[in-house]
């Protein structure tokens, strides 16, 4: 008796077990083989040394962690540590005036009737559906010497004189908060929509001037989509290959062009492994901030998810 | 809303669908009946569903499976639908051992509590879907179909949408769709705890006359025991994956097995026998007159009085039990007048019928009287 | 009175949003007509671009490498990721941690990081073994990869959504495995996975970092190809075949929009 209820368990879990390997392996196997695996790889060559044609070679070393860190053959120079400081000041930057863009365009959206807003949620999000490469070369249109922005500038005294908007680091920004206004746009409304308009309401009757009623009741309620947006936004722009190497041109370069050309032209594949680690510890100790904040304020980790 | 609650399935009904008429004219009676022998079910290392469940259902019976939540009713009608494998024990029905038997292959289907209508598919293609699993040519669908559709009356719904239905009639659809398959059981699992009380008494008195016209054998579950003793012909109470009393309603309502059951019931007034001897027990309510037949060997156990049998007054028939009470709380309810009364410091629940005798005011002293034959034993 | 003019300033407010966000797609339209190869003034129209283009055979065999790249990718993804979001769903009580870190991975993971890993991968897989030439294999498995994730997660929520008794309720109705599939799970999962190939189609057709680096010397994509034209130095056709890549997000926004009347 007790033996076939035993097997009869055991075979019903061993069917259980086979299908759920039928089902996921074929999915996780893929991405383990292509993109876990090269991941890895990556990594390792972060500490191998640099050989013919940019290619790693065996003796293991941290030679690439130090060029990263501007030590070269010739001595110590700044230059790869001030594109690290630039990608971190860029992504500060877009990231600030993305919120002040997008924060007042979310609350709007949740103020006007119910059958506009998936329309207006749209109209945000359209542009981000063409190809990146395709909307940075708009900027570049509209910011090339000549063009009526860059006179209207060079008339205020901005630029110097048939130099145009871009290539320069504003451009960079520019292309940065066009990019990313939408990531930030998305997780605030949610957040407003979620609004509890009695916390609002009560601190209205209990004498709150506007400007409390904002700070107190309406701020921490959507501070949980906020910090969803700022993860949205800062990871990927920290990363960000296509903005500053066609607005930047060539001058403004932040650490994902770094990474990049040592990968093209058989540059350095392990310097450019080791701007990658850089990258990825970047963005897990984003989603790790984000998560633990998250928890803590309740709510947030669905707004990612 | 349009319920159609007042569209009844009427029993003179002319046009008797083809369902009806197969099981009539097959009536083997033995097709249909099940055997259930040490049913054994775990979850996960520690939670017994079901324990050693024994049980015969005969063929033709409407039998309800009735317990609270947890206590291995939805589990029993599970392992006999086939979407649980029991641990242990056998399960046959109509004489052939099914308990292997995934549940596609199954003459058994089941009316599921969230009714389980298929979105995706009109009203037509969701009565329509079992046949279709099992190969029933077109034509023979489209008619079936109509003639169950006129069954339940509901023909004029066929062609809508599953979401464009309110409650009561995605019952009736989700009832039908498991009927058209002609079952040699069905199953169902609490199917009127979604609706509200008025929809709910009518479809019950429907439930039992359709089962009555096919001679179907119905397995219902519940946790209501007023929905259970008015629609079954046998109920059997579980508790704690345990089957603590198998009989008809009047069985279980009045001569409950064990405390669990009475308490379940309804049943209050449950008074623990510290001493028995011949016909006479002692309670906390005092010492009290058995009828003979409740003389037993044991000592101990419970005595239940119900409280619409005790009688309020001073005049009591020669040989009842008196005691003497004092009303605390009156309780109007139109067709009949429930009393909380105290006999010294315990508690007592009596009914009377509201027939225009004297009403007892909160306060007075009244004489309950309790007739022998009235009492019944109750074990542990 | 306050409350009006907060809502005037933010309803200006939202028109100049609205304004960046469509300036340089329209800069971009309007220039592709424009009858000189000025990039600063707009002299007249004209369709000579458009013209230019259907002779160019470069940009038709990026555009034809677009779209092989984005259907097989996205029949592929969708079938394993049909699977995959299946599996989740109906082992969703066991402890699948470590499957879910999986299935984001590709999602958070920078496209940089995504693109150089595979390109170094390929390489040195190659080398060694002569698989994973660059080209529009390399490239289908790269877009396949990130690919996966959306599909699972659009599979997976639908079958939250749905009444798990419907599964119990189609075998209960004496559906095999194999009809329950056909009759039940696949109908219901329709919508899902419509939208499931679409945004796998547009999320390939919209890449470019990942392309670039996974891409062999015939096979450049679309967005491939405008980004050398850029870097070769401007040339008007781009901005003909940007503004036709732009109608298609167009029609596709207009119709993501009919859809959302719909079931609304």
């Amino acid at each position: 008796m007790a033996t076939t209820s035993r097997l009869r368990r055991r075979y019903s879990s061993i069917r259980e077990a086979r299908h759920l390997l039928l089902t996921v392996a074929p999915g996780a196997a893929w991405i383990m083989v292509f993109l876990v695996l090269p991941s890895l790889y990556l990594m390792a060559v972060a500490f191998m040394t640099n050989g013919p044609y940019g290619l790693p070679q065996m003796p293991l070393s941290l030679e690439s962690f130090k060029r990263l860190a501007g030590f070269g053959f010739l001595g110590w120079s700044p230059g790869n540590l001030y594109t690290l400081l630039r990608s971190l000041w860029q992504t500060i930057i877009a990231t600030g005036l993305v919120v002040i863009v997008a924060y007042p365009i979310a609350y709007y959206i949740t103020t006007c009737r119910a059958k506009w807003r998936p329309i207006m949620l749209l109209l945000v999000v359209v542009p981000s559906w063409t190809n990146q490469v395709i909307r940075t070369f708009g900027w570049m249109n509209l910011l090339a010497p000549g063009t009526p922005l860059s006179s209207f500038a060079e008339s205020l005294g901005f630029i110097a004189p048939n130099m145009g908007l871009y290539p320069s680091s504003f451009a960079v920004t520019l292309g940065l908060i066009y990019n990313f206004l939408p990531f930030m746009v998305l997780p605030l409304y949610a957040a407003f929509e979620k609004l509890d308009l009695a916390q609002v309401e009560a601190a209205q009757d209990l004498y709150a001037t506007p400007v409390r009623a904002f700070w107190y009741a309406v701020f921490p309620q959507t501070l949980a989509g906020l910090l969803a947006g700022v993860v949205l936004v800062a990871i990927p722009a920290f990363g960000m290959y296509v903005i500053p190497e066609l607005l930047g041109g060539g001058k403004s370069l932040m650490l994902g062009n770094l990474v990049a050309n040592q990968f093209s032209g058989g540059a350095n594949w392990p310097l450019g492994a080791a701007g990658a680690i850089l990258m990825l510890l970047a963005t897990f100790i984003g989603l790790f901030a984000m998560r633990r904040i998250g928890k803590r304020l309740g709510g947030g980790e669905q707004v990612v998810i | 809303m349009n319920e159609n609650v007042t569209e009844e399935i009427s029993e003179t009904s002319t046009q008797r669908p083809a369902v009806a008429l197969k099981q009539e004219q097959s009536a083997n009676h033995d097709a249909s009946s099940i055997e259930m022998r040490r049913l054994h079910k775990r979850f996960g290392r520690d939670t017994v569903a079901l324990d050693g469940v024994d049980l015969t259902i005969q063929a033709g019976e409407f039998f309800t499976l009735l317990g609270p939540s947890g206590c291995g009713k939805t589990t029993l009608l599970r392992i006999l639908a086939g979407l649980e494998a029991p641990d242990d024990g056998s399960l046959v029905i109509g004489g052939k051992d099914i308990t292997e038997t995934p549940p596609h292959k199954r003459s058994v289907n089941t009316v599921f509590q969230s009714y389980a209508l298929f979105p995706h598919l009109s009203v037509r293609d969701n009565l329509a879907f079992g046949l279709k699993m099992r190969g029933v040519p077109a034509e023979q669908r489209l008619q079936k179909v109509a003639e169950i559709a006129q069954f339940i009356k509901l023909g004029q719904l066929v062609e809508r949408r599953v979401d464009q239905l309110s409650g009561g009639q995605r019952q009736r659809i989700a009832l039908a769709r498991a009927l058209i398959c002609e079952p040699a059981v069905l199953l169902l699992d609490e199917p009127l705890s979604a609706l509200d009380a008025g929809l709910r008494s009518q479809l019950q008195v429907e439930l039992k006359r359709v089962q009555k016209r096919l001679g179907m054998t119905f397995v219902f579950v519940t946790h209501d025991q007023d929905e259970a003793m008015v629609m079954s012909d046998r109920i059997a109470v579980l508790d704690g994956g345990n089957i603590q009393q198998v009989g008809t309603p009047a069985e279980v309502y009045e001569r409950p097995a064990t405390a669990f059951v009475a308490r379940f019931m309804g049943h209050e007034n449950l008074y623990a026998i510290t001493a028995s001897q011949d016909n006479w027990v002692e309670t906390s309510l005092g010492r009290l007159l058995l009828a003979p037949s409740e003389q037993t060997s044991a000592q101990e156990g419970w005595l239940l009085i119900r409280p619409e049998t005790l009688e309020l007054g001073q005049d009591q028939p020669e040989g009842y039990n008196c005691l003497q009470g004092v009303v605390k709380e009156r309780l109007y309810r139109g067709s009949r007048i429930e009393y909380r009364l105290t006999v010294g410091d315990i508690t007592l629940m009596a009914v009377a019928s509201n027939l225009g005798q004297r009403i007892h005011h909160v306060g007075d002293q009244v004489t309950i009287g309790v007739c022998p034959e009235d009492l019944v034993r109750v074990a542990f | 009175m306050r409350k009006r003019t907060l809502h005037r300033t933010l309803r200006g407010f939202w028109w100049l949003t609205l304004l960046f966000l469509y300036l340089p797609l329209a800069v971009v339209v309007l220039f592709s007509f424009n009858a000189s190869n000025s990039a600063a003034s707009f002299t007249g129209v004209s369709l000579r671009w458009y013209r230019r283009l259907l002779s160019n055979d470069v940009i038709l065999s990026a555009f034809s490498n677009s779209m092989v790249l984005a259907v097989v990718s996205s029949v592929i993804a969708l079938v394993i990721g049909c699977l995959i979001g299946y599996g989740m769903y109906r082992h969703r009580h066991r402890k699948l941690g470590w499957l879910i870190v999986l299935i984001y991975l590709p999602i958070v993971l920078p496209d940089i990081v995504f693109g150089i890993s595979e390109m170094a991968f390929f390489v040195q897989v190659n080398r060694l073994t002569g698989l994973f030439q660059p080209g529009l294999g390399t490239m289908v498995i790269a877009h396949v990869t990130f690919q996966i994730p959306f599909v699972a997660l659009i599979v997976y929520s639908r079958f939250v959504g749905l009444d798990p008794t419907l599964f119990e309720a189609a075998t209960d109705l004496y559906a095999t495995p194999a009809k329950r599939v056909l009759h039940f799970m696949l109908p219901t999962l329709k919508p899902a996975l419509i939208s499931a190939f679409f945004l796998s189609f547009t999320l390939s057709v919209d890449d470019f970092v990942i392309s670039f680096f996974t891409s062999g010397p015939e096979s450049a994509t679309l967005p491939i190809y405008i980004w050398s034209a850029i870097k070769k130095g401007v040339s008007p056709e781009i901005n003909a075949i940007a503004s036709l890549m732009i109608g298609a997000v167009a029609i596709a926004a207009v119709f993501s929009m009919l859809v959302n009347r719909r079931q609304t």
